[in-house]
């Protein structure tokens, strides 16, 4: 348990980041402003994936495809069918959240590598489908969306997205219902001798986990007014994914939030300077990160004692 | 009835077209799958070796003129290399580990390598044009291409079986693979195994990718494709069964040449999610898989 000294440092140092990020937008450039933007994506997704995957061990490789589902249900029902664009995201949100039920019940049955490639497999479905499905996607040529005009209110949606994520995340993780998501992880049996009804707590981590994606992807075609196949449900976007909430640490609260704005950001500048060599250069870092801390930033905060080992954090 | 035995013929024609490819497919299975035995890792870099080995046909063809299959005397042995010496220096660090770690080190390593072949090579589609036109066989016109290709997996495939079913170090990597602790018991040298493993696995991806390269277009990317093929055919063979792997890659060409046949190329790559998904969904340890 963090002493209450601590405890005051971090509400405040969590107020302030607050403000900062709150009040960013009159203060910044857009260049800033929108790089902050898609920070808070990389956040939204990986304590999303963080939800499921760091807390119940069932490792997802298909987060890419939650994100396409929400990024072409909301650009379709915007542009086809005219809705409002917050009311397409909303509904891109609810698109994932059924379609996990759905697949979450025959997925979740499936164990460890099974798993992690079923879903890599159902995300490229997801490609292939919004590839070929051309009357309602367009294929390969993609989706214009109407210019947003607003990218304030685009960025306090994400804010508002990230904030929600993490808080999502703080809250299971301290609660009984995150103590059952952990036992699951670490012995499912033994789980289920003791009385945790794992596939529901599976399910629900699963399709919780998947609201996220499709809301951010929503969000993300509204944004950047443009989508296509290859694009919204790439499989580089589930490892980034992973490699945020890893490298931030997985199984924790503000893990995969420190990650995600760290290796993103490290990410950007090396797309800026180097972007021939973008690919060597993520696919080295991830390696490294493998290699050096497979614990992520917080395991070895903690290690060193800077930060003491709740779930709260 | 011209008009039936002219149909039967082209669907004829057609399966055996995908017989043929699949055997090719079975070689960077069968790697993949040994990979996965021995060492629990599923090396999503797979692809990306199978690609190298494109690469080092395609250039020995193009400035020295080397015919493909010739080109394998080289290739074999410098993948096998080039996959002990990762295997030495990274895979083997994670091994044991969780299987996140596992993944994405594979990954990381599948980014990196595309990544240098991007820069090394340029995302040009490149082709190996070594063998054209098609020679018959009982009314049946084969591409020579591909019956090239089957024969030379085939015959791979038949050595490498031989191999682990015979001889005592390919006994040793059976026996590592159905437990390890106990092979280490036994005294085999389990670390020397899993470098062969990953040796033999990179080299079969090899192979794979230089007969590949004459019947396909080469580029950086090419691998993630036959990645998935690989995972459905493991999927559908069963993790962990030889056997098992070259009747599914048989089955995946045949059912993607069908498909190509009925409707269209893009159809017919979904076939191998479709039977990927269909095949863990319902029978999640395959058709002759090892239930763990």
């Amino acid at each position: 348990m963090a002493i209450k000294g601590d405890r005051r440092v971090a509400v405040v140092g969590l107020l302030a980041a607050g403000a900062i990020l709150v009040g960013l937008p009159y203060v910044a450039n857009a260049y800033v402003v929108t790089l902050v933007f898609l920070l808070l994506m990389w956040v939204t997704l990986a304590s999303s994936w963080n939800l499921l995957s760091g807390y119940t061990g069932y490792v997802s490789f298909g987060h890419a495809g939650f994100f396409g589902v929400g990024a072409y249900t909301a650009a379709v029902l915007i542009t086809a069918h005219r809705w409002e664009w917050w009311l397409g995201c909303l509904a891109a949100g609810l698109a994932c959240v059924v379609l996990a039920l759905i697949l979450g019940w025959p997925a979740l049955r499936l164990r460890g590598p099974y798993f992690a490639i079923a879903l890599l497999g159902l995300s490229e479905v997801g490609r292939i489908v919004a590839t070929v499905w051309e009357p309602v996607t367009r294929g390969g040529l993609g989706i214009s969306l109407p210019p947003t005009g607003d990218l304030l209110a685009d960025y306090y949606v994400m804010l508002l997205l990230a904030v929600l994520a993490t808080a999502l995340v703080y809250v299971i993780a301290t609660s009984k219902t995150g103590l059952r998501l952990l036992a699951i992880r670490e012995d499912e049996t033994a789980a289920e001798v003791v009385g945790v009804p794992t596939t529901r707590y599976k399910l629900l981590a699963f399709t919780l986990s998947a609201l996220f994606p499709g809301l951010a992807g929503g969000l993300y075609a509204w944004h950047t007014s443009y989508i296509d196949p290859a694009t919204v449900f790439s499989v580089t976007i589930s490892v980034r994914t992973i490699a945020s909430a890893m490298f931030g640490g997985a199984g924790t609260v503000f893990g995969p939030v420190l990650g995600a704005v760290l290796l993103n950001l490290m990410a950007e500048v090396l797309w800026v300077r180097f972007p021939y060599l973008h690919p060597v250069l993520f696919g080295g870092l991830i390696m490294l990160i493998v290699l050096a801390m497979p614990g992520g930033v917080m395991a070895m905060l903690q290690k060193r004692g800077l930060l003491p080992r709740s779930r709260q954090l | 009835m011209v008009g039936a035995d002219a149909g039967a013929l082209a669907l004829a024609q057609v399966v055996i077209s995908g017989l043929l490819l699949g055997a090719v497919y079975a070689l960077l299975a069968i790697g993949l799958n040994l990979i996965f035995g021995v060492m629990r890792v599923i090396n999503i870099a797979h692809g990306e070796l199978l690609m190298l080995g494109s690469y080092a046909t395609f250039w020995l063809f193009t400035l020295w003129g080397v015919n493909p299959i010739v080109s394998l005397v080289l290739v074999l042995p410098a993948m096998f290399l080039l996959g002990a010496l990762l295997q030495r220096t990274l895979v083997d660090r994670v091994v044991g580990q969780p299987l996140l770690i596992s993944l994405l080190l594979t990954f990381g390593l599948s980014s990196f390598l595309i990544g240098v072949a991007l820069n090394l090579w340029t995302a040009n589609y490149r082709s190996v044009p070594a063998f054209s036109g098609s020679i018959v066989v009982g009314g049946l016109a084969l591409s020579i291409s591909r019956v090239i290709a089957f024969v030379v997996a085939l015959a791979i495939t038949l050595a490498v079986w031989y191999f682990l079913r015979t001889t005592r170090l390919g006994k040793a990597v059976r026996a590592t693979s159905q437990n390890t602790e106990v092979a280490l018991v036994c005294g085999i040298d389990v670390a020397r195994i899993r470098l062969l493993a990953f040796g033999l696995g990179t080299a079969m991806a090899g192979a794979a990718g230089s007969l590949l390269a004459v019947i396909y277009t080469v580029y950086p990317e090419m691998g993630r494709t036959f990645l998935m093929k690989a995972f459905a055919i493991i999927v559908l063979g069963g993790l962990g069964s030889f056997g098992g792997a070259f009747v599914g890659a048989l089955a995946l060409g045949v059912a993607e040449a069908l498909a190509a046949f009925a409707w269209n190329t893009q159809i017919a790559e979904a076939v191998a999610y479709a039977i990927f998904i269909g095949v863990l969904f319902v029978r999640p340890s395959g058709l002759f898989g090892v239930r763990e």
